[in-house]
């Protein structure tokens, strides 16, 4: 990159040199038209010089006005103020420049035209006329002493001519004398530088002359300011009678003379020669003007366009910072003109550009800010158990979050931008939540708290804690609808909690029965017996029967009491599992041929899958799992004909996790209603002998091992119990997992 | 639109060149007359080669008076020789010029005829034009070539053209009458086949 100053010093050089150049040749050109003579030879080229310049200036000229025009055309910003102000300072530099011009050439026609007026060239011919009146007489004197000596040579013979001419010469002053006969031939000659080889000989003009019997004289001019005087004369022999025989005489003009006429001659003829070169003349110095002017006008043009440019260029870069500041580019700085007020100006713009680039970086570090807050709290959000769901005050969703889409069951993530009704579908936990919501809002209550109930599904009752809390948001900012307020809905699914806290009592309940209950019934059993034992054999009769009925009765109630207690105990028991692994598949038609072994008229089968090979899993519970579901399952249809029982085995892959799971179906008449969400409840039971434990633990075995049991009712009839267990330990523990960061996922 | 406007600049060059045109045919007019190379021949003498030719020159009345108005006529004959190729265009040889001027001497009432480059300013007067111009119109023994400018068995071929123009005038200011002077005019080429 080329310096600003260096090339303000290119440019100012370049002028400089233009106007020396130009100048120069505008000297020349006006030296050449003063004095022609001088410059003759270099006048053709001084000229062609100034065409060039003038060329040279036309095509920049033509360039920039080009550049002009189109950028006028095209709109470019600054080319209509530097169309004007070059308008401008051409009018003003045009206008005096053509008055002078015109003044100038009229003047100068005028001038030359005063050169030839016709005093002069009357002066001049008078002048001239003189000078031939002068040289006339002096030829008729010369052609009357040429015919003197002529009639004395007829008189005399010619025996005497030489002489005679001799005598002639020197008395007339002539320079040469000379007698020619009838056929030119030369009789008599007198002259100092006239050899025999170097005679004179008459011109036809001459012998012509003398052949009409008339006397001639002419002025011979010769170079360098002299002149001759030629006269002849014919010999007469007799009163009008010549035999052809002629004296021909040359005789000197005095200096004097000479020099004077041709000073008349000389100006007569340069006068005529100014005279036809007059149009030249005024063409020339017209031409000369014209070029001045011309040179003169465009280098003015286009320093006009050079200025205009130049004045307006930081206008147009502040035009074109504008624009990129319109569009957000606030890094534009321009650079600095001058130190005149332009400059300022220019300085002021970068100084504002340089403020709005320091706020907008401000705004953007603010915005950033927020945005990385939106972002940890959707995060937040989305790690949250709790649900979370944001309407619009026209009851369409804003944002949800996970949590909310599992706990209502709908793909509410995918419904932003909907009204919440709309996403509804078949699901009626769902539908129940948005009813329950759009009727509080209906009724106008913006901030409540609500627990909402729903009814028993296969995986049990579900129980939410909602609360509801408005939004405050810019009613205006109508294109932004996050910013417009709304509602915010929070939720929690406690079914689980309510669930552990249920379990939790009914551990404690359990473990109090078991302690309590368990400790008076062996001395009651004891004492039953040893009443039996003492005072049945002494008794007879009815008291005997009576004895042996109550106390058999003592000890069997205290037996099924036991029962009872080691059920509870079992329940309260705390977990200490031991994991080995064993293959499931074996365990399973163990259990099954242990009941089949039984007698009862129950068909139990089994279905197993061999994929499944060993599962880590406590070999013994998972056998009072299989005991428990089997007996359930055999009891369940005892009263049925045709008592079907399945037990079943598959292994399956949920996530990265594989489960074997084992499928207890039978055809009894399945699960009520009524019990169906809490089948697995303690002491929840259809039958009239069962503790209501079996599928309590069932559910507290499995979910001991990380793995889940549902309960439901087939439909072609029978109910069906289904405990996945993760095959590996390992699964187990990616499971627990899981779990942990997903706590609210569904469980048994 | 465009059309319009090329036409019109053509229609503007078509009437300069027609008003060139008849600037130059009018001007013809002031030398008005016959301008030819009548006869010429060459004459080798010892080595040199001389020019003997006649030119008529114009006379009339325009001449006439401008010439006792005080104009200078010069009066120039081109001599080129050139050596004749078959295949390529002729080069030239040699290339002179033999310059003549005539004015009229007022105080003297004569013509006068000079040979501008002769080393001392060969002149004659003349009572009348005709006598001037039939003067100048003679060139007899002007030795303008040297046998050894010329190669043996090459033809060469000499080209004579007489020209008429004002006398006096500075190089810029002919150059600025080109398109106004009339006094300048020139004859066709004459030409003859070398022999030696």
């Amino acid at each position: 990159m080329v310096p600003a100053a260096l090339r303000r010093l290119g440019t100012l050089g370049l002028i400089g040199l233009w106007v020396l150049v130009t100048g120069g040749l505008l000297l020349l050109l006006a030296l050449s038209v003063q004095n022609s003579m001088q410059f003759s030879r270099l006048q053709a080229w001084i000229l062609l010089a100034n065409v060039i310049a003038l060329v040279a200036i036309s095509v920049l000229l033509a360039r920039k006005l080009i550049e002009l025009v189109r950028a006028f055309r095209a709109g470019v910003p600054g080319s209509r103020l530097t169309a004007r102000t070059v308008a401008i300072f051409g009018s003003l530099v045009i206008a005096p420049l053509i008055i002078v011009y015109l003044f100038s050439l009229e003047f100068l026609n005028q001038g030359i035209d005063s050169w030839f007026k016709v005093e002069i060239k009357q002066g001049l011919t008078d002048a001239l006329d003189l000078s031939k009146s002068a040289m006339d007489v002096r030829m008729r004197e010369y052609a009357r002493s040429t015919q003197l000596f002529a009639n004395r040579l007829a008189d005399s013979p010619p025996s005497n001519w030489t002489e005679a001419t001799d005598a002639q010469r020197v008395e007339s002053g002539a320079l040469e004398v000379v007698v020619f006969g009838t056929l030119g031939q030369v009789l008599a000659a007198s002259s100092a530088g006239v050899t025999a080889t170097n005679l004179p000989r008459a011109s036809a003009e001459v012998i012509a002359a003398i052949s009409a019997g008339s006397l001639y004289w002419s002025l011979e001019p010769l170079s360098e300011d002299d002149y001759l005087i030629n006269t002849a004369a014919p010999i007469a022999t007799g009163p009008g009678a010549s035999e052809g025989r002629f004296v021909v005489a040359q005789y000197p003009v005095p200096p004097q003379l000479s020099r004077l006429s041709e000073a008349v001659q000389h100006s007569y003829s340069q006068h005529y020669n100014l005279t036809q070169q007059r149009e030249g003349v005024k063409n020339l110095f017209g031409m000369t003007l014209t070029l001045v002017l011309l040179l003169a006008m465009l280098t003015a043009i286009y320093g006009a366009i050079y200025s205009a440019e130049k004045l307006v260029r930081p206008v147009q870069d502040l035009i074109a910072g504008t624009r990129a500041v319109g569009k957000g580019d606030f890094g534009t700085r321009l650079p600095l003109p001058s130190r005149d007020e332009m400059g300022f100006l220019v300085h002021s713009f970068n100084d504002m550009t340089k403020r709005l680039r320091r706020a907008r970086e401000e705004t953007t570090r603010s915005q950033l800010a927020v945005e990385r807050e939106r972002e940890r709290l959707s995060i937040i959000l989305a790690r949250l158990s709790t649900g979370v769901i944001a309407i619009g005050h026209d009851l369409v969703l804003r944002s949800a979050n996970q949590a909310a889409s599992n706990i209502l069951g709908a793909n509410l993530e995918q419904g932003v931008g909907q009204p919440l009704s709309a996403l509804a579908g078949e699901n009626a936990r769902y539908a129940r939540f948005v009813g329950e919501v759009t009727e509080r809002l209906a009724r106008g209550e913006e901030e409540w708290r609500e627990q909402m109930d729903f009814e028993p599904e296969a995986a049990g009752a579900r129980v939410l804690v909602c609360a509801c809390t408005p939004l405050p948001g810019d009613e205006h900012a109508e294109d932004e609808p996050a910013a417009q307020g709304g509602y915010v809905i929070v939720f929690d699914d406690i079914s689980a909690l309510l669930q552990a806290q249920r379990d939790a009592a009914w551990g404690e309940v359990a473990r109090r029965l078991a302690h309590e209950i368990k400790n008076p019934l062996t001395p009651i059993q004891l004492s039953a017996e040893r009443m039996r034992r003492r005072y049945l054999a002494q008794m007879t009769g009815e008291d005997a029967q009576i004895l042996d009925r109550a106390t058999y009765t003592i000890v069997q109630q205290v037996e099924a009491m036991k029962a009872m207690v080691n059920a509870f105990s079992e329940y309260a028991r705390a977990p200490d599992m031991k994991v080995t692994k064993f293959p499931l598949n074996a365990l399973v038609t163990e259990v099954a041929d242990l009941h089949r072994v039984q007698e009862s008229a129950v068909r139990i089968d089994v279905e197993l899958d061999t994929h499944i090979e060993n599962v880590e899993a406590d070999r013994g519970r998972v056998r009072q799992i299989l005991n428990n579901l089997i007996v359930n399952g055999v009891e369940a249809v005892e009263n049925v004909p045709g008592g079907h029982v399945v037990a079943s085995t598959r292994l399956e892959s949920v996530g990265s996790a594989e489960y074997a799971t084992i499928t207890l179906t039978d055809n009894g008449p399945g699960f009520s209603r009524e019990v169906l969400g809490r089948v697995f409840d303690p002491y929840v039971t259809s039958k009239p002998k069962g503790t209501g434990l079996g599928l309590a633990i069932v559910k507290k075995i499995v979910e001991e091992h990380g793995g889940r049991v549902e309960a439901d009712n087939r439909p072609e009839g029978g109910g069906r119990v289904r405990v996945s267990l993760p095959v590996t330990d390992g699964s187990r523990q990616l499971v627990a997992r899981e779990r942990r960061a997903e706590p609210r996922k569904e469980r048994a | 639109m465009q059309f319009r406007r090329a036409h019109h600049l053509t229609s503007l060059l078509l009437a300069a060149l027609l008003a060139i045109g008849a600037s130059a045919a009018s001007r013809a007019d002031v030398l008005d007359g016959v301008l030819e190379v009548s006869s010429a021949y060459v004459k080798p003498e010892q080595g040199v080669f001389q020019l003997f030719a006649r030119i008529t020159y114009p006379v009339n009345d325009d001449i006439r008076v401008a010439l006792k108005d005080g104009l200078m006529l010069n009066f120039d004959l081109d001599v080129v020789v050139s050596r004749e190729r078959r295949f390529w265009m002729d080069e030239t040889v040699a290339e002179y010029t033999l310059k003549r001027e005539l004015l009229y001497h007022a105080v003297s009432d004569r013509y006068v005829a000079r040979d501008v480059d002769s080393p001392n300013i060969d002149q004659r007067s003349f009572a009348t034009l005709e006598e001037a111009l039939e003067a100048l119109g003679t060139v007899d023994a002007w030795p303008f070539l040297l046998s050894p400018q010329l190669s043996a068995n090459r033809q060469y071929r000499v080209s004579l053209r007489a020209g008429v123009r004002r006398g006096r005038l500075s190089d810029t200011m002919r150059v600025l009458l080109f398109w106004t002077d009339g006094w300048h005019r020139e004859s066709e080429w004459f030409s003859w086949s070398l022999q030696r």
